[in-house]
């Protein structure tokens, strides 16, 4: 069943340098997200991920095309579409002087709801920091307590915008953990990132975005026997790393 | 108005406000402070100056002498003309009386000269009048003839006021807007900086419930803070109060609207925090020199008087003056009713046309 479908989403910015040329961030991406699956967006920096994710979650217009999540229309009701998903954004910054356990409460009550601090800390494993600061946690607790955040509501779709960038190893292998555990009470995940071993790690379904369009979709052993079974690794051809390097071809982005 | 989530949101502003005691301690310690010096300074005024060389040593020049001791507004300096030319040059001194040796000479008006340090030419002019009445009514005394006039001064207002009456209103006036626009247009570009504003729009709280969480909380802590002046100035340094205090909290929740308003509009013009810092500096400083809040807008030059009088702080703080210094009630002052009226039309709209809601952090 489809949770999320998107079509012909396209968002125009103006050119930060010459005012009168205009590009697409977004060009023209379409999306059906099955309801229950992890679902990866994959792409080098300035690819458009984000926006697209923003647009689906009705924080950013959607100047062209339509996006449904669980049969709402985002852009005519965004409000009803954020009472039910949940969005870990890139940036995690909460107000100063006030604990975690204080800032559940304050989501929870713009939700309108009652939520449990405790109980959303538990499931993220930092119910023992609920009366230290956001400012005070490692990167990778404040992932995880980002991810506390975006399950006050109960959502029906979880959005994670590159949950792992900047993390350690441990760090990093226990919230995909704690994603892979979410995924199996049912709860649909879509997540942008630009770590290869994550996508395929993770991912039942992966689409890999370059200048803004879609230029692939499929899961990552259907993604690596196309366009990667000839690098040789292990016994099956190469990973994902080398779909990215074949797809996309090219090095640094910024 | 009190929805649930506006409500939470609102008492979350308070408590982050609370929490930062050293903001509250540094917001609180100026005004404190200027009305304490002011206040304290506010009772009898000091006895004037004035250095005085007898050169005649008459009994007409010690009758004068000693009708000038007797007067309380001055505190004689007899010394040598020398010694007191050496005391104005020094600055020790602004001014000096000098009784010619031939005074009491009735063919013509014995020449008292005035030695004065022309660089304090405010004071000399302020000083001038009081000095000439008093030496009339010496002569009047010397002489025995009955005066011809007499001014008779009676107060209209009939009451004391001092200069810690006229600056209460304008102080707070000028904390009230300091505390709003921070509370506005700082907080929202660190909001929307730091990533917070979008954190917050993630959930289906509106822009409209935002802003009137902050308006609401700011309305609370600028209430407080003016509170703590208030009581200060009322209780500790016996601050005359006239009109109703009712209307007085009036003005201010109005005008805390108004600088929120164009808080919100600074704030959406800035980007960054420092531009937002330039522009409430651009916005608060003319303020500070022409709203007539340290000293009164008539004191200013003719021709900026019609642009200083529109200005918010002006505005706010004649409002308030009117109020606490006059007596007047809120018909009287409706005209600066309508101009922060005017005032809250021109933040709200410009910060409603020019805030990005939807794409909050860029």
């Amino acid at each position: 069943m489809t949770i999320i479908s998107a079509s012909n989403l396209i968002k125009t910015y103006k050119d930060s340098v010459d005012s009168s040329k205009s590009f697409n961030a977004v060009d023209g991406v379409s999306l059906d997200i099955h309801s229950g699956e992890i679902y990866g967006i994959l792409g080098p920096n300035g690819a458009g991920k984000t926006t697209t994710l923003e647009m689906l979650e009705g924080l950013k217009d959607i100047d062209e095309g339509d996006a449904f999540i669980n049969e709402i229309n985002v852009q005519d009701y965004p409000y009803q579409v954020k009472q039910i998903i949940g969005v870990q954004l890139q940036a995690n910054e909460y107000f100063d002087n006030m604990s975690l356990y204080e800032l559940l409460n304050l989501f929870s009550a713009l939700y309108n709801i009652k939520n449990d601090p405790i109980e959303l800390l538990k499931k993220v494993n930092l119910a023992d920091k609920a009366q230290a600061k956001a400012n005070e946690l490692s990167g990778g607790q404040k992932q995880r307590f980002s991810i506390a955040c975006a399950l006050v509501n109960n959502p029906l779709v979880l959005f994670l915008d590159e949950p792992t960038t900047g993390l350690d190893p441990q760090a990093k292998r226990s919230l995909w953990d704690l994603v892979s555990n979410l995924n199996k009470t049912g709860m649909t995940i879509v997540l942008t990132t630009h770590n290869m071993e994550e996508a395929e790690f993770l991912c039942q379904r992966i689409a890999i975005m370059d200048y803004g369009k879609i230029i692939a979709e499929d899961t990552p052993q259907n993604l690596i026997d196309q366009h990667a079974s000839d690098k040789p690794k292990e016994v099956i051809g190469g990973n994902m790393e080398d779909v990215f390097i074949a797809l996309t071809g090219h090095g640094l982005r910024d | 108005m009190f929805n649930s989530p506006r409500a939470y949101l609102t008492k979350v502003f308070i408590q982050i406000f609370l929490r930062n005691k050293q903001y509250i301690l540094f917001s609180l310690i100026l005004p404190l402070v200027i009305l304490g010096i002011v206040g304290l300074n506010d009772g009898d005024r000091d006895p004037i100056d004035i250095g005085l060389a007898d050169n005649a040593n008459s009994d007409l020049s010690k009758q004068f002498v000693a009708s000038l001791a007797s007067n309380n507004l001055f505190n004689l300096i007899q010394e040598s003309e020398e010694v007191l030319r050496d005391d104005l040059i020094n600055g020790d001194l602004m001014i000096a009386l000098i009784i010619p040796a031939d005074i009491g000479n009735q063919a013509n008006a014995s020449k008292i000269k005035l030695l004065v340090d022309k660089s304090q030419v405010q004071f000399i002019q302020t000083i001038k009048p009081i000095l000439d009445q008093s030496l009339l009514s010496i002569e009047r005394q010397i002489t025995g003839n009955p005066p011809m006039f007499s001014l008779f001064v009676e107060d209209v207002k009939s009451r004391s006021q001092g200069y810690l009456d006229f600056l209460l209103p304008g102080i707070m006036a000028f904390m009230l807007m300091n505390l709003s626009i921070a509370g506005s247009g700082f907080n929202v570009v660190e909001f929307r900086r730091r990533g917070i504003l979008k954190r917050l729009f993630v959930t289906p709280i509106k822009p409209i419930d935002f802003v009137i969480a902050i308006v609401l909380a700011r309305m609370v802590i600028v209430l407080g803070q003016l509170s703590i002046i208030f009581g200060f100035a009322l209780f500790a340094l016996d601050a005359n109060i006239v009109g109703s205090i009712i209307n007085l909290y009036l003005i201010i929740m109005l005008s805390v609207l108004m600088f929120l308003t164009l808080g919100f509009s600074l704030g959406s013009l800035a980007k960054t925090q420092e531009s937002v810092g330039v522009l409430a500096a651009i916005f608060i400083y003319p303020q500070l020199v022409l709203s007539g809040v340290f000293f009164p807008l008539e004191s200013l030059p003719e021709y900026i008087q019609p642009f200083a009088e529109i200005l918010p702080l002006s505005l706010v703080a004649e409002a308030m003056r009117s109020i606490a210094s006059d007596g007047l009630n809120m018909v009287d002052i409706y005209l600066n009713i309508i101009g922060i009226g005017v005032w809250i039309g021109i933040g709200t709209m410009i910060s409603t046309r020019l805030f990005v809601w939807k794409e909050v952090a860029g």
